[in-house]
């Protein structure tokens, strides 16, 4: 037993952390909502080696897990990066490995070297589906591969305007390749990938929140020298510090294949977008009016930290998934199935 | 990271399983699942009796040194001997202060005489310790302490003047640990120190508080040139608050464990009171079931990271600050939500004159937990200045 992370995770971490804390200012999010998709940007990810993290090696990937990958997601989402690359590493390869035989092996190295990208959509429409090469699709509770040149995509404005959202049709023709079990661990990859950023997003929103708050003055004073801010801003702090072992946790069983990785999803998918949320509504709060601009930039994270709220099963369908499985009588929940 | 036993962990877990089948029988058969918080004035002479039996079984004070009479048990050891403890129905330890207090402060603060003196009666579970602390104007402010340590000089004896409030367990306890000021003109912080004092002497009175459960497990202590030796100070005079915040660590290491288990017991007692009454059924029940479940693995997970070392940067070196507001908002809800699983039956005492069935004391003794040991509010204040680094607000 021992819960926490190697040196090399930490090190993989703090690299990836630097890059895209240089690269990915706000002000690059906000100039990539007008210009759309910046292949360059794209490309510096595949140089990192970023799109071949969870790739067999034997396919020209790095030959990692969600274990490793799951502290790069909670730095993707400090940054709110607009581009597919959690969605590759956690959702795309996964389920591409999981499918196996020709697709994967034709597809997954072009992933890994940038060639193609490759995405799952399980909701009825696809982030950046216009820029995918081949797309994963579920309809009827199995797996679709589908060549978007020949799937008709409809753009869609989002609330979030870093995330592009494409509505997809395609041929009632086009042959399964996948069952519910596939789709349903995409769905778990996914709310890992989501609750993961989310513990980013609500980093960025409480740094923000607390150096705003030390420069605002009000009757002479910082506002975050009174009690009724800091009380705010603390119970974000425990929120968000406490939800960092279940999305660990939950990468962990992932990675690991336990019988009740599904349950340890949703643990970890709800606590971290509780605590997304508490940042949102206390943060804003704490900015005050300013926060509630276009211009200051906290709305950036707070539009992303709801919008994955929502994805990848929402809060209902995730607490329905723990409860029902407290109250069916095979789960074993006494003093000894605690871990 | 891995987050599975080894098998010789296992082969533990068997061992402390079968020796508490065992010995959870017979005379002991009454107290399993009694004597938990709010439920602490209960069976206290079987539970010491039960505190003799562990101790012959050699499961008192397994995280300690073997040299002091320990096992020297592993984290992963002791989280074990936890769950299977409370799996077991294990009843409320009513030698956990000394065990998780008193014991690892002397040794990592005490004299090597001290340590011979005390330890042992610990460690047999013949030596029931409590907590001298709070005090009426020293709640929130501890440091505020006022009651005094003077040492008379013909008698080589400290003498102990004042009064400690909402001490848990005093009336059953055999020793309690006191902070009292040494410097008569010293404020806040400075001049205290740490005592280790016998309570049965003329110079001490424990009244006990009733409690809005009807029961009382707290008391005031008064002090009256209460005594102890010249060599019971643990520490030099003026040392006692690095003493007495070196003992809060411990409070919340490994102890936070057994803690969890008896939360577990809790909530599994609700769930199948909900089965049984269709509570279940409901779907805003199912939900918040399912929220305090959540809440529970947060807290199990977090103390598991805490206790493999987790030095992560960035992070609030957590368990010390948040662990207190997050396991007591956490509890107070439990027992709104004990009560609302009950539904209207839930206002039907178990008999008169005010005798609670065990969700009743929980819901009760739970709006406790919001308050003692650090309000919520003071904790929260703690948290943004010393983990957020937010502005400090101008103290009086």
């Amino acid at each position: 037993m021992h819960f926490d992370f190697t040196e090399d995770q930490r090190l993989f971490r703090d690299s990836v952390r630097n890059f895209l804390r240089s690269e990915i200012t706000s002000e690059r999010v906000r100039g990539l909502w007008e210009s759309g998709p910046d292949t360059a940007l794209w490309s510096q990810l595949v140089e990192l080696g970023l799109t071949g993290v969870t790739v067999p090696e034997e396919h020209g990937g790095l030959g990692m897990d969600e274990l490793d990958f799951v502290l790069l997601a909670e730095q993707c989402g400090y940054v709110a990066l607009p581009e597919p690359l959690v969605h590759t590493a956690l959702v795309a390869v996964p389920t591409l490995k999981e499918i196996g035989g020709g697709l994967a092996a034709t597809w997954l190295p072009r992933v890994a070297a940038g060639d193609a990208l490759v995405l799952v959509g399980l909701a009825g429409w696809v982030e950046d589906g216009d820029r995918a090469q081949l797309l994963l699709l579920e309809r009827g509770g199995e797996l679709h591969a589908v060549d978007p040149d020949a799937a008709e995509l409809r753009a869609n404005a989002s609330v979030d305007p870093s995330r592009r959202l494409f509505t997809v049709r395609f041929n009632s023709a086009a042959e399964a390749i996948a069952g519910t079990a596939v789709v349903g661990a995409a769905r778990d990859r996914g709310a890992l990938g989501a609750a993961a950023q989310s513990l980013g997003l609500a980093q960025r929103m409480v740094d923000m929140a607390v150096a705003y708050t030390g420069e605002r003055k009000q009757f002479g004073k910082p506002v975050g020298s009174f009690q009724a801010v800091k009380h705010h801003m603390a119970n974000v702090a425990v929120r968000l510090e406490y939800a960092r072992a279940p999305v660990y946790r939950a990468a962990w069983s992932l990675a690991n294949g336990h019988p009740r990785a599904a349950l340890h999803v949703s643990q970890a998918k709800l606590a971290a977008c509780e605590a997304a949320a508490l940042a949102a509504k206390n943060c804003i709060q704490a900015h005050g009016a300013m926060g509630y601009t276009w211009e200051v930039d906290l709305h950036i994270y707070m539009k992303k930290a709801w919008a994955l709220a929502g994805a990848w099963g929402d809060t209902g369908f995730h607490k329905q998934r723990v409860s029902d499985a407290l109250f069916e009588d095979k789960l074993p929940i006494g003093a000894g199935a605690t871990f | 990271m891995e987050l599975r036993f080894s098998i010789e962990d296992e082969r533990f877990r068997e061992e402390i399983a079968d020796w508490l089948a065992d010995n959870l029988t017979g005379e002991f058969a009454a107290i399993r699942f009694r004597g938990g918080p709010g439920d602490e004035h209960m069976f206290p002479e079987e539970r010491k009796a039960w505190e003799r039996r562990l101790a012959e079984g050699g499961w008192t004070c397994i995280g300690w040194p073997e040299a002091y009479g320990g096992r020297g048990a592993s984290i992963e050891q002791q989280v074990i001997f936890h769950e299977e403890y409370a799996r077991a129905g294990g009843p409320g330890r009513m030698g956990h202060i000394g065990e998780t207090l008193t014991g690892p402060t002397l040794i990592a603060f005490g004299s090597d005489e001290q340590r011979e003196r005390f330890l042992p009666g610990i460690r047999a579970g013949e030596e029931l310790w409590c907590q001298g602390y709070s005090e009426p104007s020293a709640g929130s402010d501890l440091a505020n302490v006022k009651t005094r340590a003077e040492f008379d000089e013909t008698s080589q004896q400290w003498r102990i003047t004042g009064q400690k409030v909402w001490t848990s367990l005093a009336h059953e306890s055999d020793y309690c640990f006191v902070i009292a000021r040494t410097e008569p003109d010293s404020a806040g912080h400075r001049g205290l120190g740490f005592f280790l004092l016998a309570m049965d002497q003329p110079g001490i009175t424990v009244r006990p508080i009733e409690q809005m459960t009807g029961t009382s497990e707290f008391n005031e202590v008064f002090f009256d040139e209460a005594v102890c030796g010249a060599g019971d100070i643990v520490g030099a005079p003026g040392d006692g608050w690095k003493v007495a915040m070196g003992l809060l660590g411990f409070e919340r290491g490994v102890s936070t464990l057994g803690q969890q288990m008896l939360f577990q017991n809790e909530l599994d007692e609700i769930v199948r009171e909900a089965k049984r009454n269709g509570a279940a059924r409901d779907p805003m029940i199912r939900q918040r079931i399912a929220d305090a479940h959540i809440g529970l693995k947060i807290m199990r997970y977090n103390s598991m990271r805490t206790l493999s070392g987790n030095a992560d940067d960035g992070s609030l070196q957590p368990e010390a600050m948040i662990y207190k507001l997050y396991w007591s908002t956490w509890h107070r809800n439990l027992g709104k939500l004990a009560m609302d699983v009950l539904g209207p039956e839930a206002e039907i005492c178990a008999g008169a004159p005010y005798e609670l069935n065990r969700l009743q004391s929980l819901f009760l003794f739970s709006r406790a937990d919001t308050i003692y040991g650090g309000t919520n509010q003071v904790q929260r204040n703690i948290i943004a200045e010393r983990a957020l680094n937010m502005p400090r607000e101008p103290r009086g």
